[in-house]
Order: structure tokens, then C-alpha cells, then sequence
């Protein structure tokens, strides 16, 4: 796949205020790539200086390989879905979506046609005539998409579009947005707070925090091997003991898990065990790590329950397991004495500190 | 007492001091535009002969419709200048627009008899634009083209109730999320396409609101026209007021002020209707 | 970026707001300058340059009367206006209340009519119910002038607030009364400083109303305006300027209120 949008080492900052850190990041033609981090992590920076709401402090943002850096926002060949999206309440339905075929100076027939046609891939036919504000949260989230969509642009932003619709909604339309991508064949930059959205929708993904870039990959890269503390406890839940390396193993109250080449002997860091990856009392691999916990809580959530437990060996670490529902885990009790196992090859070692 | 008789008796006691000191009075004022003055004594009367002496006369009809003239003109005026300056306070940002909508502002709190009787030392046969106008070569020597005539109040009215267009103006172009701005420029819109497509016909209504709000305010000011006016500057505010001066005919002079309430009442509604449908 | 156009027009844009807040400010300028020389013939005499007219202000003894009436009138009718405002405020905003239009309507018409009408409806009616122009008939008519305005923000401030509040505080056992005077007063008490201030600055200008009612209690515009047609003196042009710098100051005071309000 080629590049379609390129950030080169592309930075923002207000006054002395820097929102991002120097940054690349190449946008591949076709494909649904999410960006994903917590509120301050910088990722509605990016979309906006891509958009060309924002200029960039420094770096270059090229689109199809032109430097696109210093061209104005009507003349960036792509188009934005609004977080709010900012459709026009003195223009009807059918006058919102055909407002970038107005401004390009198309046949009112031609108009017509298209927005017809873009409507109907949203599902919003014989709705022409209707204004914003008499439209419900799900359908404006429709017409900023065909609003979007008419003009063919090769890439289009999406701001946290799905924010403002309930849960039920939201998972709806994320499945819509998947296809409608696959349909169009339309590259999406899609920003988002909710992981869960992330890992439903995207070809990739990009964690951010705090200006920077902590992880590109697909959403099972990022699930199995985070790439930093921070992505481990944003992305997915999962459970964190600290230790030192030695012998090459980290060293931790529980037991020692082999540790990457790359960390020093002797540094701090971390494994992040995901709490699917806890078992409780089945027989042992000899690759186990095996200790006695006592049960604090039970909580059944429907497929899965989730057992909290304090290891005997290490009271203040309190480790999460997520297990299948069935007879034996309701049975259990707080202040249970239990066997946890954990497989050494399911523990991510990670340095303590950020890179 | 019952829940009823008690949320009546509260309503009465809410409800009296604006009656009596609002409506009662404007009721008063409409029901003597009906009585009659004889030997300098009013006397309850029923007669329309105050509106058919109104009518019937030469100048009186005359000298309404070109006051409606004037204020419509000076509301013009006050758009046409407070537009552009509106939208420029608007398109800063942060500190500097803020001190610029404080500085467009601060001329609402001037003393009015001060701006009269500034624009009076400008307009003036000695005045500051008949000076320079000298000093510069446009005039031979100093004219009264700016003083005493309606074009003296046309200037006067339009620089004191600009700061008043402004506002409503600003307010307006306020309410425009940025995000519509955005979507514009996003869906490929020139500046000049923003502007023509979202930014005007948002701001529209507020527009319309701010020039009918100038031209209510130009409507009842009969002080300025006074003032600068000279002998051939009369408007219905002007000659209202005499009624209650020299020529004591209260209930001729309440007449008057019936019609050009009427004007004002009808511009007020159509403001409020405007107003209404904006924030739909 | 901006096009060459854009700029163009962006300069035009600001020489036009220039030139136009030259004019506007032109009376403090005039007023400053005519108090501080004489001015001839239209000649600006600057030997004649001095100070002293600011020191003589006080000495004009119609003119400090005027002042002292204004200030009267000002104090009295912005405390019974602000009173009035809450009370009207607090039960317009009561679920049960009757003629929530209707009461709005008569607080608000003194403000939105022409002043004329105002002006010449209360003297009329003043006249038949037997008070005479003066002090009291001021007072009455800039209270029900600047009442719209105080009445304005409190009420905005009221409803923004929820209802749970007042609900919440009669749950816990509070009286009425108790909740007007620690839930519901320590929230609507900055929009009735601001509101006051408001009506203060309007009261201290109020003309058009004024000249029917004043007789020959003058407040100060009226009294300006008597003599204004004999054209003002150096000392009245000094005194000027301080009103007008000070009417600035109360702005600035009111704007910079009004936007802290904002921010919360």
C-alpha cells in the first residue's frame, strides 16, 4: 500500500506550551487508521493541523506526496467529520451534503444525483428536506458522514464523531462506519478516547499520551504486546507487578518471569499480565508460575466473572483474573485460599520507566 | 385561604409595581391622546379630532414620514459601519478581542448631551471638519453643509447610536460555532464562500435585530435634532416635545407619540419575531 | 494563509474600526482639550494652556447641585430597582407563578420603548395622580427605566441555576426565607452588583426621560443640556472630561464583571 498522508517530524506548540512533540506518522492509502489516547494526549492536534485548522510549529505534512504544510483548508483535497458535527441549521438536509458540490460549481442536476446517492449509502433517503435541528443524533451523525463523503475525498477525519451518541448507538454505528470504509474505499483517520472503538474499527492504531507517539500497530499488536506501561494500562486492563532485572529474568514477589535482551541488568521494570491470561487451580504447565492467593471479591459480569486477589507472598499487589463463568468460580468465597497460575510466556516485560 | 386564592394574591402583589408604574401609565397617556386642551386646561374628552388635526395637516404627516426617513438611514448607517467592525472584533482572538469589544462598548456609557455637544464642536461653521477641510484645500472657506439641517443630525444620530448596532451585531456573529467556520473551509469553501454561505445569513438576524434597535432609538431621541437640527431639521420627536413646552397641547403631543409608539411597537415585534426564529 | 486580498481587506477592516473609534472617542478628546485651552474662532489657543479650570470645578454651585441630584437619584432608584428586580426575578421563576409574559412584558417595555414615550406617559400620568415633576417623578422614572436590566441578569442567573438547589435546601428543612438568604441569594448577588453598576451608568446619563420629569430639579445631563445652548465654559468642559472618564472607569468595571460572570 502507498503512503497517501505523511507527517514529517511535525510539532505544535502554544506560546511555550508544547501539545505535540515532534511526530511522523505515515497514513497508508485504504486504510481505517484510529488514534487513540486520553484527553491532552495531543491527537485532536493532529487532526487539526491536518486539516489545516492549525499550522504546525514545525515539520512538514505532505498528502499524496505534495507538501501540504501551508495550504489553506479549502484547498486540502480531504474532509472532516466534526466532533459536533457542525452542520449548518440554516440549511436543509439535502443544501448541508450538497455544499461542497455547490462551492466546486457543479450542475444543479449533477448535485442532486450525488447527494441522492451519498444519502442513500448512509441511509438516510427522503430525508432532503429536513434541518438539523429537527434530526436526531444518530441521523446528524449521518449527514456530517455524507456531507463528507460527496465531494470523494481520498482521505477523510473523523473528530471523535461517535462521542455524543449512547452506548447502543455507538456500537451500531461502529460497525456502520467499518463497512461504510470498506465500501467507499476511503482512507479514515479516525480519532478517539474509547479503546474499545479503537481496537472494533481500525486496520491500525496509534496510542498517544502527552504529545507524543507511544505505539503504532494493529489492534492485536497493541493488545499482546504493549509497547510501554502506559499503553499496557490505557489499552485493555491488565495486571502490573514491579521488579528488577536480573539474570536476564525480572525478579518479582511472585516469581521470575524471562525478560528481553534489551533491559539493563539491574533497572527497574515491570510485567503486565492480562487478567484473561490468570488461572485458578487447574493443573500446571511446568512454564507456570504458581502462588496461593486469598479471594477478595467476586464479581459476576454475565459471560465472565472477576475474581480480585490478594497473593499471600506480595499482600499489596492486588491481581485481577478474568474467568468464564461456570459453577465452580460462583462458588467461590472471599477469604478463600486459592491456587493462581500464570504461564511466564503471557507476561509482557516492560521497563518501568517511559522511553 | 385556598392554593388558588393565594397563588392570585401572589400574583397581584408581583405584578403591581409594573402596572402602576408601566402600563398604567402608558394606558394614561393613550387615553389622553383622546381629551382636549381648552384655555391651557386639559378636558376628559373622547374626540379623534387630535389624530384628524394630526392628519389633516401640511407638515405634521410630512415631517413623520421624513423622520421615518432619517432613522431608517441612520440604522443603515449604523450597520453598514458596525458590520465590518463587529466582524473584525470578532475575528481576534483571546485578550485583543476583548479589549476591542470593551473599546466599541465603552461609547454606550458616554454622556449623550456630551456627544451632541462634541459632534456639535465638529460639525460646527468653526468646527473641526470645516477646518480641516480648509487646511486641506476642499473648501474655499467654512460652510454650514454640516450644521443645523437634517444631514447635521443624520451625522450626529449615526455616530451616537453606532455603538449600539455594534453589539447586537457581535453577539450574533458570537453565537457561530467555529466549528461551522471550520466546516466551510473543510468542504473547500474560499473566505470569501465562508462568508457569503454561512457566516452572513447566520449573522443576519442579529443584524436586522441591531438596525431596528438604532432606528427605535434614532425614532424618540428629539434632543439631538434640536441641537444640531437648526430651523429646518424637524422630526416628530422634535415637534412632540414642543407640544409639551411652549405650545402646551399635551394630548396633541400624546397623539403623536400614540403613532410613533405604534412605529415603535411594530418594529419591536418584528425584532422579537427575528430574535425568536435565530435561536430555533 | 492569508491571500493578498485578505489582507488588503483586513487593513481596510482596521482603518475603518480606526477611524470610526476616533470618532467615538472624540468627546473625551474635545472635552479634554477645550478644558484645558481656550479655544477662539476655531483656533486652538495653546498659551492659554492650564490646569486650574479642574481646581475651580467645585466652585460652580449649580453644577455640584446637579451632581449631588444625580447621585440621588442614581443611588435611590438603582436600590429600589435592584429590590424589585429580585422580587419580580424570584417569582417569575417559581413553577406556580401566573403572567410570567405579562409581568416580563411591563418590565421590560420602559427600556425597549422610544425614551419619549416613556417619558411623556409617566409625566401624563403623574400630572392627573398628582405628582409633580421633580426629584420623585426622576427617581420613579429611572427606576422603571433600568429595572429591565437588573431584572435581566438576576433572572438569567436564577435559571441558570438548578432546581435541585431550592429543592435540595427545603429537603433539609429550610424555610423560604432560609433559602433565599444561603442558597439562593450568595448565587444571584453577583448579578445584581453587576446589574447595578449597569443601571447606575445608565441612571448617571439618562436624559430623554429626565426632561420630562426634572422641572427645575436638574440632574446633570439636564443641566449640561441648558447649557450647552449657550456653549459649555472651560470649567464645564473640565468637569466633563471627569464624568466621562469616570462613566469609562464604570464600564470597564461592569465588562470586566460581566466576563468573569461568563467564565463560571
Amino acid at each position: 500500500m502507498t503512503v497517501l498522508l505523511e507527517l514529517d517530524a511535525v510539532s505544535k506548540s502554544y506560546g511555550a506550551t508544547e501539545v505535540l512533540r515532534p511526530t511522523s506518522l505515515e497514513v497508508k492509502d485504504g486504510e481505517f487508521l484510529t488514534i487513540l489516547g486520553p484527553s491532552g494526549s495531543g491527537k485532536t492536534t493532529i487532526l487539526r493541523l491536518v486539516g489545516g485548522f492549525a499550522r504546525p510549529t514545525a515539520g512538514r505534512i505532505r498528502f499524496d506526496g505534495a507538501d501540504v504544510t501551508n495550504v489553506p483548508t479549502h484547498k486540502r483535497p480531504f474532509n472532516t467529520v466534526f466532533q459536533d458535527y457542525a452542520l449548518f441549521p440554516h440549511m436543509n438536509v439535502a443544501r448541508n451534503v450538497g455544499y461542497g458540490l455547490m462551492l466546486r460549481r457543479r450542475p444543479k442536476r449533477e448535485i442532486e444525483n450525488r447527494v441522492a446517492e451519498t444519502l442513500e449509502v448512509v441511509g438516510l433517503s427522503g430525508m432532503l428536506d429536513r434541518y438539523p435541528s429537527q434530526l436526531s443524533g444518530g441521523q446528524r451523525q449521518r449527514v456530517a458522514l455524507a456531507r463528507a463523503l460527496v465531494c470523494d475525498p481520498r482521505l477523510i477525519l473523523l473528530d471523535e464523531p461517535l462521542a455524543a451518541l449512547d452506548a447502543g448507538l455507538r456500537r451500531q454505528m461502529q460497525l456502520f462506519l467499518k463497512s461504510l470504509q470498506r465500501q467507499v474505499r476511503t482512507t479514515f483517520l479516525f480519532v478517539t478516547h474509547d479503546q474499545e472503538e479503537a481496537t472494533t474499527m481500525s486496520d491500525r492504531i496509534v496510542v498517544m499520551n502527552v504529545g507524543h507517539i507511544e505505539q503504532i500497530g494493529t489492534p492485536r499488536d497493541i493488545y499482546y504486546a504493549p509497547a510501554s506501561r502506559f499503553v499496557a494500562e490505557f489499552f485493555g486492563d491488565n495486571n502490573i507487578l514491579g521488579g528488577t532485572i536480573s539474570d536476564g529474568r525480572l525478579q518479582c514477589a511472585l516469581g521470575a518471569f524471562p525478560a528481553p535482551p534489551a533491559l539493563v541488568e539491574g533497572s527497574a521494570a515491570l510485567a503486565a499480565i492480562r487478567p484473561e491470561k490468570v488461572r485458578l487451580g487447574t493443573a500446571a504447565e511446568p512454564a507456570d508460575i504458581v502462588f496461593t492467593a486469598a479471594v477478595i471479591d467476586v464479581v459476576f459480569a454475565g459471560a465472565i466473572t472477576q475474581v480480585l486477589l490478594r497473593p499471600n507472598a506480595s499482600p499489596e499487589a492486588i491481581i485481577t483474573a478474568k474467568l468464564t463463568s461456570g459453577a465452580a468460580i460462583g462458588s467461590l468465597a472471599p477469604d478463600a485460599s486459592v491456587e493462581v497460575r500464570i504461564a511466564r510466556e503471557d507476561a509482557v516485560i516492560l521497563p518501568a520507566a517511559s522511553p | 385561604m385556598s392554593p388558588r386564592l393565594a397563588r392570585i394574591g401572589l400574583f397581584v402583589a408581583a405584578a403591581s409595581a409594573p402596572v402602576v408604574f408601566v402600563l398604567v401609565p402608558i394606558a394614561a397617556f393613550l387615553i389622553m391622546s383622546f381629551w382636549r386642551v381648552e384655555t391651557s386646561q386639559l378636558v376628559p374628552d373622547m374626540t379623534v379630532a387630535n389624530y384628524a388635526a394630526f392628519f389633516a395637516s401640511d407638515t405634521y404627516p410630512r415631517v413623520f414620514i421624513e423622520t421615518l426617513q432619517l432613522c431608517a438611514i441612520v440604522a443603515v448607517i449604523g450597520v453598514a459601519l458596525g458590520y465590518p467592525i463587529a466582524y473584525l472584533i470578532w475575528r481576534q482572538h483571546g485578550r485583543l478581542r476583548y479589549v476591542l469589544l470593551l473599546l466599541f462598548a465603552i461609547p454606550l456609557f458616554m454622556s449623550y448631551i456630551v456627544k451632541i455637544y462634541t459632534m456639535r464642536s465638529i460639525l460646527g461653521l468653526q468646527g473641526f471638519l470645516n477646518q480641516g477641510l480648509v487646511t486641506l484645500g476642499i473648501l474655499d472657506q467654512p460652510s454650514l453643509l454640516f450644521i443645523y439641517n437634517r444631514l447635521a443630525i443624520l451625522l450626529t444620530m449615526a455616530v451616537i447610536f453606532l455603538p449600539f448596532a455594534i453589539l447586537p451585531i457581535y453577539l450574533s456573529l458570537e453565537r457561530i460555532p467555529r466549528s461551522l467556520v471550520h466546516a466551510s473551509a473543510d468542504l473547500g469553501g474560499a473566505p470569501l464562500a465562508s462568508f457569503r454561505y454561512v457566516i452572513l445569513p447566520l449573522s443576519a438576524p442579529g443584524t436586522i435585530v441591531g438596525a431596528l434597535f438604532v432606528f427605535v432609538l434614532a425614532l424618540g431621541d428629539f434632543i439631538t435634532p434640536q441641537m444640531v437640527g437648526g430651523p429646518s431639521g424637524f422630526t416628530i420627536g422634535r415637534v412632540i416635545w414642543s407640544q409639551f413646552g411652549l405650545a402646551f397641547n399635551w394630548p396633541f403631543g400624546a397623539a403623536m407619540a400614540s403613532l410613533l409608539l405604534l412605529v415603535a411597537f411594530v418594529v419591536i415585534s418584528l425584532a422579537a419575531l427575528i430574535a425568536r426564529r435565530q435561536r430555533v | 494563509m492569508a491571500t493578498r486580498g485578505e489582507r488588503i481587506f483586513d487593513i481596510f477592516l482596521w482603518l475603518l474600526a480606526g477611524l470610526v473609534f476616533v470618532v467615538l472617542y472624540a468627546p473625551v478628546a474635545i472635552s479634554a482639550l477645550f478644558s484645558i485651552v481656550e479655544v477662539r474662532r476655531g483656533d486652538i489657543l495653546w498659551e492659554t494652556a492650564t490646569l486650574e479650570w479642574y481646581a475651580r470645578l467645585w466652585q460652580n454651585q449649580s453644577i455640584m447641585d446637579a451632581i449631588r441630584l444625580t447621585l440621588v437619584v442614581g443611588a435611590t432608584s438603582v436600590v429600589l430597582s435592584a429590590m424589585l428586580a429580585v422580587a419580580l426575578a424570584l417569582y417569575v421563576t417559581r413553577e406556580d407563578a401566573l403572567g410570567r409574559r405579562f409581568i416580563e412584558l411591563a418590565v421590560y417595555l420602559p427600556f425597549l420603548l422610544p425614551p419619549i414615550v416613556t417619558g411623556l406617559a409617566l409625566l401624563m400620568f403623574f400630572s392627573q395622580v398628582g405628582v409633580s415633576r421633580g426629584a420623585v417623578a426622576v427617581i420613579i422614572g429611572h427606576g422603571a427605566f433600568v429595572l429591565a436590566v437588573i431584572y435581566r441578569l438576576v433572572v438569567t442567573r436564577l435559571q441558570s441555576l438548578p432546581a435541585s438547589l431550592v429543592e435540595a435546601s427545603s429537603d433539609l428543612g429550610a424555610t423560604r426565607w432560609q433559602t433565599f438568604r444561603h442558597v439562593l441569594w450568595p448565587q444571584i448577588a453577583p448579578a445584581v452588583v453587576t446589574g447595578s453598576i449597569l443601571a447606575l451608568a445608565l441612571s448617571f446619563d439618562e436624559t430623554l426621560i429626565t426632561s420630562f420629569l426634572a422641572g427645575n430639579e436638574m440632574t446633570l445631563p439636564i443641566r449640561l443640556w441648558a447649557m450647552m445652548r449657550v456653549g459649555f465654559t472651560p470649567e464645564i468642559n473640565a468637569l466633563v472630561t471627569v464624568v466621562l472618564l469616570v462613566s469609562i472607569a464604570l464600564t470597564i468595571v461592569i465588562g470586566l464583571r460581566l466576563r468573569a460572570g461568563g467564565r463560571e
